[in-house]
This record gives C-alpha cells, structure tokens and sequence, in this order.
C-alpha cells in the first residue's frame, strides 16, 4: 500500500513538473513580445552578471550560458531583430560575449597577481625571519665576544663564527638583491601598474624588507667588535653591491610598492644607504690603517677612497725616491715588505671588496702595480763586484806596463 | 495658320490635363504597414497611450466606454499589413480594430473574443494575420480587419 502511495505521489509530482515545464514553454513561445522582453532580461542579467564577475570559474560558467542562451533564441532572432532595432540579437549577444572574455582576461590576471602577491608575501616571510635569526645569531655572538675576552683562543673562535654569520647574510642577502633583479629589471609598464595595485595588499613588501635590512647593516657596522679590516672592505663591497642595485630597480620598486610617496620613500631607502656607508667607513679607515701598521707599513692618514689612494701612492713614491737616493739593503727590505703585503694581502685578498666597495678601483691598483714595479728596479741594490774587478784590472794593465818598460831598460 | 496655331494649343493642353491626371491618381500599390512586434503600452492619467517607437499617440478613453471599465494598466497595440491598428488590453471582452486617417483612428471592427475577459492577452504579428494569444487560457485567434478568420 505504502509502495503505491510512493509510486502515486512521484508520479503526480513529475506530471505536475512536466505539465508546468511544457505549459510554461508554449505560454511563453506564444508571446513575440514576451519572448523578446525575456531575451533582453537574460541578456541583461548575464551582462550585469558578468560586470560583476571576478573569479575565472565565475566567468567560464557565464561563458557556458550565454551560448545556452544563444542557442534557444536564435530560432527567434527576427522577433528580437525587429523589436530591438537598431540593435541586432548577433550584436547584443556578440557584445557580453566579448565583455565576458575581456573580463575572463582581467581576471585571469588579478588571478595570476594575487598568486604572485601571495608567493612574494611567503617570500617576504621567509626572507624576514631568515634575517631575524641571523641577526639574532650575531647579536649573540657578539655578547658571546665580549664576554669571552679573558680567552683569546675561544674568542678568535667566537670571531671567526661571527665573521661566518655576516658572510652567511651578504650571500642571503645578494642572493636577495639578484632575484630583486631579475624580477624588477625587466618589468614592463603595464604588468608594474597591476603589480602595484595588488600590493595595497601587501603587508611587507620588498621597499619595506630593503629598509629593514639596511637598518639591520648599519647595526651590524656600529656595534661589530673584533672585526677587521677584510670584514669592514667586504661590508663597503656589500653596500656597493646594494647601492648598485637600488640604482637599477629603485625607481621601479618605489613605483610599485609605494607609488603615492615615490620621492619620499626613494629618499628614506638613500638616507638609509648613506648612513650604512657611514657606520661602515667609521671603522674601515681605522682597521686597513692598523693592518697596514702591523706590517709595518706606515702610510699617512686617510678616511676616504681618495685619501687611501694619495695615501698609497705617497708612500710608494717615497720609497721610490728614497731608493733611488740610497739603494741599500733596508730599502729593498722595506719594498719587498711591502710588495708581499700589497700582492699578498691588498690584491688577492681584498683586491675583489677593495673595487666592488668603490675604496680602490682597478685602474687605480694597476697604477700603484706600476710604481711598485719601478720601486723594485730602484731598490734592489746593484752590487760593487765588477767595478773591484775593473779597478784589479786597471792595476794589474799597470803592473804589465810598468813591467814591460822595466824589463826594456 | 490659325488651324496650326490651334493645333499646337491642344497638343500642349492635352499634354496638361495628362499630367495632371496622372498626379491624382498616382497609388503605390503593396505597402507593407506591419509592425513586427506589439506595443505594450501603460496609459498616463488622461487615458492617453504613445508609442513612442512607431509614432503613435491617442486616447484610448472611448474603448475604455465602451468596455465598460475605468482604466487599463496596459495596453497592447499592433498594426497588421494593411495599416490597420489592433488594440486590446487584460479584461477586455474585445479587440478593437482601427482604420487610421486624418488625425484619427476611425472603427473599423470590434471584434468580440470572450464574455469573461480575455485573461492575459498577447498579440503576434503573422504572415497573413493577427495572432491574439489568450496565455491565461492558451488560446489562439487569428484576427485581420475583418474580424476572426
């Protein structure tokens, strides 16, 4: 019984569904007028629909629907033509079509950013607390330092892991610096423009990551102990490296990433710059001076690339002239002291920092290679050998004369 | 000379009332008046309707007199091929047909469809004829200025 109940009321109810499917169709295939102003509503929705549509899913679905709705009314498109001219049904349809594909594109797009905006905020995070630990490494080492002092061996340990840790954070950095680069370098207008709309989003974006790194740089150069002179030419090299490549990418990044302050935040990430160079410049004049002295080489005082450079060449020259003048053991002892420290150290050890830190440049070193060349020549001592032997061979052509007129008379 | 002269006089006076003959006479033959598709137009307070895409506007407060009711929320108007306007609106008992002249819509036909009103009317505009739809009920007519077909 129950069965039959079921099998009535399914039965009532899929007539009841095909009666008003069927009714409702012929009703409104009857109406010209009704059909036309039902086109023109779905068109309209549709077209509002796709006005409002921001996801691609969202739009492919409409894409689906406009041709479900071109379909059914196309057997009708004289009714629409007649009502709706000078509007054609192709030319109303046509329109959403190419609305809907225009904003498929957009979307697709804002799509593709957001993607973009969510990698290089993971980025940002990774990047952020990557330094975070460093810095928090250093900042131990250095109280790690500092306390250590009573054990010089475990404190050139502690230096040498300090030392380790920035050489660790220059490479993270640049690495950094170089996918800056790549990314930015190249960017066109237009992709900059989408990019710089969809980083209103961003909560730290890669202006704000350069400014907390230089900040983290200049900490590092005010408060480093037991740092040296090749650790203070390899943070100038650092910094050149960085201001470099803010020359390249920095007017793109302040466009993107803070276009409504582009000066101002241009001039912040420049200030920051040159108050890292300053910290660093504080100390390295100091340390390449007491490196020099512990060779014992006492160059005249410099605090900046020019002075260094007159500085150098002061010395080399005299030493030349000196050598010149005197030509003795201790002169060529000092040239060659100083020839090993210079080829040895300057040049092979710093010689990369020294250019890429903007304290020496090549042709500069090539020019102090030459002097120190003629110093060489100047002060190697000529030996007194052949003059003994061109006097002895002066008395012994006496001797053989005077022997000869003896002999003759 | 004189016959000469009265020769030429007539050719060119017959040549005249040619011409002018003609002009009075001039029809084009097969005009199509058809409107493809129906107004539906909503009456303003003084019974007026206008069409505004196929210029037409008139008062419709005589058909109301005659239907015996106040006011219609719309109205439904179409013009078959030969020019003549259709016109009928929800609970109306009739279809009015109207023969348009100088600054008028004359009655050609009232065309009578059901006692009770016609529940939801709609008109279709066919090869040879009116379609009025009745889609309260389903039903169709086919109507031209003579009355149904």
């Amino acid at each position: 019984m129950n069965v039959m109940n079921i099998y009535l009321k399914t039965y009532t109810l899929l007539f009841a569904i095909l009666f008003i499917v069927a009714s409702s169709t012929v009703f409104a295939q009857q109406s010209d007028y009704q059909i036309q102003q039902e086109f023109r509503t779905e068109l309209a929705e549709l077209s509002e629909r796709v006005e409002l549509a921001v996801s691609t899913e969202e739009l492919e679905i409409l894409e689906q629907e406009i041709a479900s709705l071109r379909d059914r009314y196309a057997e009708h498109s004289n009714i629409i033509n007649a009502a709706i001219f000078p509007e054609t049904f192709e030319r109303m349809v046509s329109r959403v079509e190419e609305n809907r594909a225009a904003s498929a594109d957009r979307a697709a797009v804002i799509e593709q950013l957001n993607e973009r905006v969510d990698e290089l905020t993971a980025e940002m995070e990774v990047f952020r607390n990557r330094i975070t630990q460093m810095s928090a490494d250093a900042e131990d080492l250095q109280d790690q330092i500092e306390r250590s002092a009573a054990s010089e061996s475990r404190q050139a340990a502690l230096i040498r892991q300090y030392r380790q840790n920035l050489e660790q954070r220059d490479t993270f950095v640049s690495n950094f610096l170089e996918e800056l680069l790549m990314r930015y370098q190249t960017m066109d207008r237009s992709t900059q423009e989408e990019l710089a709309d969809a980083a209103e989003r961003l909560e730290d974006n890669p202006l704000d990551l350069i400014k907390s790194i230089v900040a983290e740089y200049i900490s590092v150069a005010d408060q480093s102990s037991g740092l040296e002179a090749p650790d203070y030419i390899g943070m100038r090299a650092q910094h050149g490296y960085f201001s470099d490549v803010w020359n390249r990418i920095g007017d793109r990044l302040v466009t993107t990433f803070d276009p409504e302050r582009e000066v101002q935040a241009k001039q912040e990430v420049e200030d920051l710059l040159a108050a890292w160079l300053a910290s660093v410049d504080n100390r390295l004049w100091d340390s390449i001076t007491t490196a020099f002295n512990q060779s014992n080489i006492q160059l005249g005082p410099f605090t900046s690339p020019e002075t260094f450079n007159t500085a150098l060449n002061n010395y080399v020259d005299g030493a030349y002239e000196l050598s010149l003048e005197s030509n003795n053991d201790e002169d060529y002892t000092t040239y060659r002291n100083f020839r090993d420290f210079w080829n040895n150290t300057v040049k092979a050890s710093w010689g990369e920092a020294l250019t890429e830190g903007k304290i020496l440049s090549q042709s500069e070193i090539a020019a102090i290679d030459i002097k120190v060349s003629n110093w060489g020549e100047a002060a190697q001592p000529t030996s007194n050998l052949m003059f003994i032997l061109f006097l002895v061979s002066i008395a012994v052509i006496i001797g053989l004369v005077v022997l000869l007129i003896t002999k003759k008379n | 000379m004189l016959t000469k002269y009265l020769t030429t006089l007539s050719v060119i006076a017959a040549l005249l009332f040619t011409a002018v003959g003609c002009g009075s006479s001039m029809v084009i033959q097969d005009v199509d008046y058809s409107q493809p598709i129906e107004s539906v137009l909503t009456p303003d307070a003084d019974q007026v309707i206008h069409d505004q895409r196929f210029a037409i506007k008139f008062s419709i407060a005589k058909v109301l007199e005659q239907e015996g009711i106040q006011s219609a929320d719309e109205v439904r108007l179409i013009r078959n091929r030969a020019g003549y306007y259709f016109l009928t609106a929800k609970g109306f008992n009739n279809v009015y047909v109207f023969k348009p002249g100088e600054n008028e819509l004359k009655k050609k036909e009232i065309i009578e469809i059901s006692s009770e009103g016609i529940g939801d009317p709609a008109f279709n505009q066919r090869d040879r004829y009116i379609e009025l739809v009745d889609r309260a009920t389903g039903q169709t007519y086919n109507l031209d200025q003579t009355g149904r077909r």
